[in-house]
């Protein structure tokens, strides 16, 4: 039987209707859903971003204001904290603030918390710099 | 001899001295913790008692002539301290919480604490910390199914293997006496036995760097029909004994039959005691010719850990031990 492939089989758009505007409902659902979710991801990564920045930018403030007030203290006891005082320093000023991709993420975090968590011991400084059990604690 | 033993509910830490057959209560410390004390580790000088409670905190006992004084108290971790362990060096000490991070201290001879290292290296609650039997090198076991180890690396404690492979929560790590293999003990039934393998070894093994590898080399599943909560490794005749939520402690030995790459463990002594309630059960098994006591327990879970030739210190042995 020839074919011709002139005229469109006139059962065909009605037969596979349903499953036309399934389809195109899917593609216009996902093309909106995906801008929307870039909408929202961008104001969860900034939102997320300003939070590490803050928490990150504490341990600094805190970790060079506790160096300069240990700067004159030269004995052994002081050295060993001191010496954890400029590991955590280090630390910050090495991780990578521009780069969201980085692979470690994470991980540096986790070590710059353990850090400062380490350095709040030694100073015998409570972590959450809370003075009293009324007051409020510092959380990120 | 002392003995430590963990009351669950109560806040006391109990030191017993046998009197002939008998044992009687030196001490109650019940004035150092507000919550359930979870772990009693004693130093290796035996002159100090670290405990490890729910109430976020460790303290640290001397032992005196007419009894124990807190001399310190360890804060810093944010909820319940899972447990402590005492380095075999002395000088330092772990602890691990359910705030996912492992804390390890150094001590002076002035009795001062100081905290070395805050480890995040897991990302959930750390049931419990051990150490290697003759190297500073940590192990910790953790509810994200792993079991990591740590050593240190120019002043500052790293994590240097993960080890992988439990199905679910890791509940307890047991060295053998040479430290070169691991077992675990986990929620997913088995007990996994872990080698170390060095970098250059002849096995054909990989390593990264100068990092050993720990692979797993025995896995023994089908034996126990709960999860397993405690794992205890003899150091005198190299025997694995398990604590599981079926109510029995389990004995493996190492057979014959494997080799070192792949060892045989094989069950030699099962259901050697049935737990019930507030009833005292004694029963006898000869393993390699020791024998086994129980106790009731207070809590729902079983521990097990060895002791060691009478001449030597007693390790805690709540609530089952294996007298040589």
């Amino acid at each position: 039987m020839a074919v011709t492939s002139v005229s469109p089989d006139m059962f065909e758009e009605i037969v596979m209707a349903e499953e036309r505007f399934h389809g195109e409902g899917y593609q216009e659902g996902y093309a909106e859903g995906s801008h929307v979710g870039v909408v929202e991801g961008r104001r969860y990564g900034s939102l997320y971003g300003a939070k590490v920045g803050s928490e990150i930018g504490c341990y600094l403030g805190f970790a060079l204001t506790w160096q300069c007030l240990l700067q004159k203290c030269t004995d052994e006891k002081n050295s060993k904290k001191i010496r954890a005082l400029d590991s955590l320093i280090r630390m910050i000023q090495k991780f990578p603030y521009e780069d969201p991709t980085y692979d470690k993420l994470q991980e540096d975090l986790g070590k710059i918390r353990g850090k400062f968590k380490q350095v709040c011991s030694m100073l015998n400084v409570q972590s959450d710099f809370r003075i009293s059990t009324e007051s409020s604690s510092l959380t990120f | 001899m002392g003995r430590g033993q963990d009351w669950g509910r109560g806040c006391a830490v109990r030191r017993a001295v046998p009197a002939g057959p008998l044992w009687s209560c030196r001490a109650v410390l019940g004035e150092g913790h507000q919550r359930t004390v979870r772990r009693v580790a004693w130093s290796p000088c035996g002159n100090y008692l670290a405990s490890a409670s729910f109430d976020a905190t460790t303290c640290i006992w001397k032992k005196q002539e007419d009894g124990f004084e807190c001399i310190t108290t360890l804060e810093g971790h944010e909820n319940e301290v899972k447990s402590v362990a005492w380095a075999p060096s002395g000088t330092l000490l772990a602890t691990c919480s359910r705030d996912k991070s492992v804390w390890v201290w150094e001590v002076d001879e002035e009795e001062e604490y100081e905290c070395v290292s805050v480890l995040n290296s897991h990302t959930q609650d750390v049931k419990h910390v051990v150490w290697h039997p003759n190297q500073e090198l940590l192990a910790s076991a953790s509810y994200d199914d792993t079991v990591k180890l740590y050593r240190e690396e120019e002043d500052d404690w790293v994590c240097c293997a993960t080890l992988e492979g439990h199905q679910s929560t890791v509940w307890s790590v047991a060295f053998d006496c040479s430290g070169e293999r691991l077992a675990s003990c986990s929620d997913d039934r088995t007990v996994r036995v872990w080698q170390r393998y060095r970098p250059g070894n002849q096995h054909g093994v990989a390593c990264s760097g100068a990092e050993p590898t720990w692979k797993c080399v025995c896995n023994l599943s089908g034996y126990h029909t709960r999860t397993i909560y405690d794992v205890a490794w003899c150091h005198l005749t190299g025997a694995l004994a398990t604590a599981c939520g079926d109510d029995a402690i389990r004995v493996f030995e190492e057979g014959t039959g494997g080799t070192e790459q792949e060892p045989s463990f094989s069950l030699a002594a099962h259901h050697l005691c049935v737990w019930r309630a507030l009833v005292t059960l004694h029963c006898s098994a000869s393993v390699l010719s020791t024998s086994v006591e129980a106790e009731p327990s207070l809590r729902k879970r079983p521990r097990v850990s060895f002791s060691r030739h009478m001449s030597l210190m007693a390790r805690a042995v709540f609530p089952v031990s294996f007298l040589e």
